[in-house]
């Protein structure tokens, strides 16, 4: 169902990334369509994370072009050769417009639940309270915590922050999902909950950018999955081909290590 | 700048000497705070309820009332004592105590009320093995608390005890009310006399921060010094 | 111990109070909103702002509080271009130099305070802020300053509770305040025991209260952090 008319969701081109004399991505190229699913692996230190980061500017790329929606993020020349942004306002109006999930849940402690979730529609898209509240526990409800609306965070257990995490994205009815290893920093029996709400998003057609480690969501989940080393793209692919069948040498002993690491956890 | 020359044309010796005193008062408040430290922390840490209520009530009094208000109690009171004493002598004139002694009594008190705070956490934050440590190698109780519990406490309370000794510092320009002349009484003096006072007080001010900047060094090496033994991890 | 005159001082320090109190919350509105301001220049790193509250906070916090009082109530009242300016009317006023120099003096002490609990606020949190689109403003009125607020509320309440101590050196510069009073009634009376016992009552109460009411603010603002 993919038109060629439309633009694609989110496009990357020829994104390199270094900090110092560090380069940590090396000219990432991406492009989702609307209601992609594209999971980011790799090895630790790969480049998927900063990648992701890029994407709504919380790492500045050194160069490279990115376009959510068709619209360009003006980058300018910074001080001492770095790149900077060249207007704040766009990048607010885009940040607002894409959805990041962290791996630390970065809730705010002093606020509720439901504060939590009402807080950037209401005061960075600026509706009206009483349309924030419905759409919260809306969005609540969806993730399975609406009881817990009137919790602190630091009341609730990991999976039930990342949940609350979910839905304050799913708040302001982003154009693309960013999850940065959204179950990393949990304990193994609550993965579940939040990979279920994850799957979830993914049948309802959302568009998402998921950087993982887990391999079977990766998998059942995924429209593409790219294979990450070294900064670069070394293996994209749908995720049938990807993991029955893949073709570079590095893909293959990244996901043959998983296997053994799966059997020995099962044997 | 032809204020601050040396001798009888300028206030550069007056001010140099008036700096001395601002170190000596210092330094023997400190001392004085030191002991009165100890003795607070003791009443505070032995099993003694009546030693307990009193450790409290001499930190929570002289940590919450304001220094000037003690300072003026041990100015007119010191005199008031003294005299009280020379009565029973049968000597019924005034007698004006020493500036020195009362100044140093009256901030050494309340560098006591604090110093005995930060003593009493020291010692509180000795790891327990330590202590049986030496109980289990045969150490007299004397010999485990001046070899021990003496020197570990103090390696804990340091970082508080070097910051009082900058409020300690500062705290000795209240003695200027008493007419003892440290640094704020002689810039007193020297403002009031040539009508400059702005000029005075501001290096009166740099003198302070100076003495401030040099302690800060010399509790730096202290505190290394004093931390030698502890592993530093490089992260 | 003479009784009837410390039953005679009490109302007579109690008098007092009012201007101790006046002095302390003025002196911590004024130093609350100059230290922000310097914590913000220094968090932020701004080119020229963050030096000059780096050298505000360095000299305001390792100079004696009575020289900064002297150095306003008298160095700038005796300058004449003070005297010709509009500044006059305020600088005139022992009662206002007193308070400009505790809110200096709290406003350096506080900075530093400030400047610790926002840069303590972490990291991820302000990520969080930034990728729902929030401009620095926003981000620092709805998320930095209040979880920093709350991180530097221990030290601030034993900042203010150092304030009210701290108001006692106006009594140097003619105010009479709780210490002022009882410094003239000392020298009328020359019972330094029974005055200070009655002066020092006064202030242990309002330290008291003021320590209860912080516990209060802190248990209710803090619990979930």
């Amino acid at each position: 169902m993919v038109s060629s008319l439309t633009q694609p969701a989110l496009e990357v081109i020829d994104l390199h990334k270094s900090f110092g004399s560090l380069e940590v991505l090396k000219g990432i190229s991406l492009q989702a369509q609307e209601g992609d699913v594209i999971s980011l692996i790799g090895s630790s230190g790969s480049g998927k994370s900063t990648f992701l980061r890029s994407v709504n500017m919380l790492e500045i790329p050194t160069s490279g072009t990115i376009r959510v929606g068709g619209e360009e993020i003006r980058l300018k020349p910074g001080r001492n050769g770095a790149t900077a942004i060249a207007d704040r306002r766009q990048i607010e109006r885009i940040r607002a417009s894409l959805g990041m999930v962290f791996q630390n849940f970065n809730l705010w402690p002093h606020m509720t639940v439901l504060e939590n979730v009402m807080e950037c529609p209401l005061h960075v898209l600026k509706k009206p309270r009483a349309e924030c509240l419905d759409e919260a526990m809306e969005f609540l409800s969806k993730v399975g915590i609406a009881d817990k609306r009137d919790q602190f965070p630091n009341q609730l257990s990991g999976g039930q922050q990342q949940r609350c995490a979910i839905a304050r994205a799913l708040a302001m009815h982003p154009k693309v999902m960013l999850f940065d290893e959204p179950t990393s920093a949990l304990d193994p029996e609550l993965v579940n909950e939040v990979l279920q709400v994850i799957r979830l998003l993914a049948e309802e057609g959302r568009t998402m950018l998921v950087v993982t480690h887990e391999m079977r969501f990766a998998r059942d989940v995924s429209s593409v999955v790219a294979f990450l080393s070294d900064g670069q793209i070394e293996e994209q692919g749908p995720p049938e081909q990807l993991f029955g069948n893949p073709e570079s040498q590095r893909c293959r002993d990244f996901l043959s290590h998983f296997r053994d690491e799966a059997k020995s956890k099962h044997g | 700048m032809e204020l601050l020359i040396w001798g009888d044309q300028g206030w550069g010796d007056e001010l140099f000497t008036a700096s001395l005193m601002t170190i000596a008062i210092s330094l023997s408040s400190y001392a004085v705070g030191l002991v009165f430290g100890c003795i607070g922390a003791a009443l505070k840490l032995v099993e003694n309820r009546w030693a307990n209520i009193l450790g409290e009530i001499y930190t929570t009094v002289f940590r919450g009332i304001p220094e000037l208000l003690v300072v003026y109690l041990f100015f007119f009171g010191g005199s008031l004592a003294v005299m009280s004493v020379a009565s029973v002598f049968g000597y019924n004139g005034y007698i004006e105590v020493d500036a020195f002694i009362v100044g140093m009594l009256a901030i050494g008190v309340v560098a006591g009320a604090y110093a005995a705070e930060s003593l009493r956490g020291g010692y509180l934050a000795i790891p327990k093995g330590l202590i049986e440590a030496g109980l289990a190698c045969g150490m007299t109780r004397s010999h485990l608390a001046r070899r021990v519990i003496f020197p570990q406490t103090l390696q804990y309370a340091l970082p508080g005890l070097s910051n009082l000794w900058l409020i300690n510092l500062k705290s000795t320009a209240l003695l200027s009310v008493t007419g003892l002349v440290e640094l704020t009484r002689q810039a007193n003096i020297a403002a009031g006399s040539t009508y400059k006072f702005l000029y005075f007080y501001i290096v009166a001010a740099l003198i302070y921060a100076a003495l401030s900047f040099f302690s800060t060094i010399v509790i730096k090496r202290i505190e290394t010094w004093s931390n030698r033994g502890t592993v530093r991890i490089k992260v | 111990m003479d009784f009837e005159l410390m039953w005679d001082a009490i109302p007579k320090i109690a008098a007092g109070i009012p201007t101790t109190l006046l002095l302390a919350f003025a002196a911590v509105s004024f130093g609350f909103v100059i230290a922000i301001c310097a914590a913000i220049a220094i968090t932020t790193q701004r080119p020229v702002a963050g030096p000059v509250a780096r050298s505000y906070i360095y000299l305001f916090r390792s100079t004696p509080l009575l020289i900064q009082l002297f150095l306003i109530y008298f160095g700038l009242g005796q300058s004449e271009a003070v005297r010709a300016s509009f500044l006059w009317p305020v600088l005139q006023s022992p009662m206002w130099c007193a308070i400009i120099a505790l809110a200096l003096n709290t406003g350096a002490f506080s900075a530093e305070i400030f400047r610790g609990a926002l840069s303590a606020v972490p990291n991820g949190q302000m990520e969080a802020a930034r990728a729902g689109g929030m401009s620095w403003w926003l981000s620092f009125r709805r998320i930095q300053f209040p979880v920093g607020m709350r991180i530097a509320l221990p030290s601030y309440g034993n900042e203010l509770i150092m304030m009210i101590k701290a108001t006692a050196l106006a009594s140097t510069v003619t105010v009479l305040d709780v210490t002022g009073i009882a410094q003239k009634l000392i020298s009328a009376t020359y019972k330094p025991i029974e005055i200070f016992i009655v002066a020092g009552a006064f202030y242990l109460i309002m330290n008291l209260v003021l320590t209860r009411v912080l516990k209060v603010v802190e248990n209710r603002v803090s619990k979930h952090l």
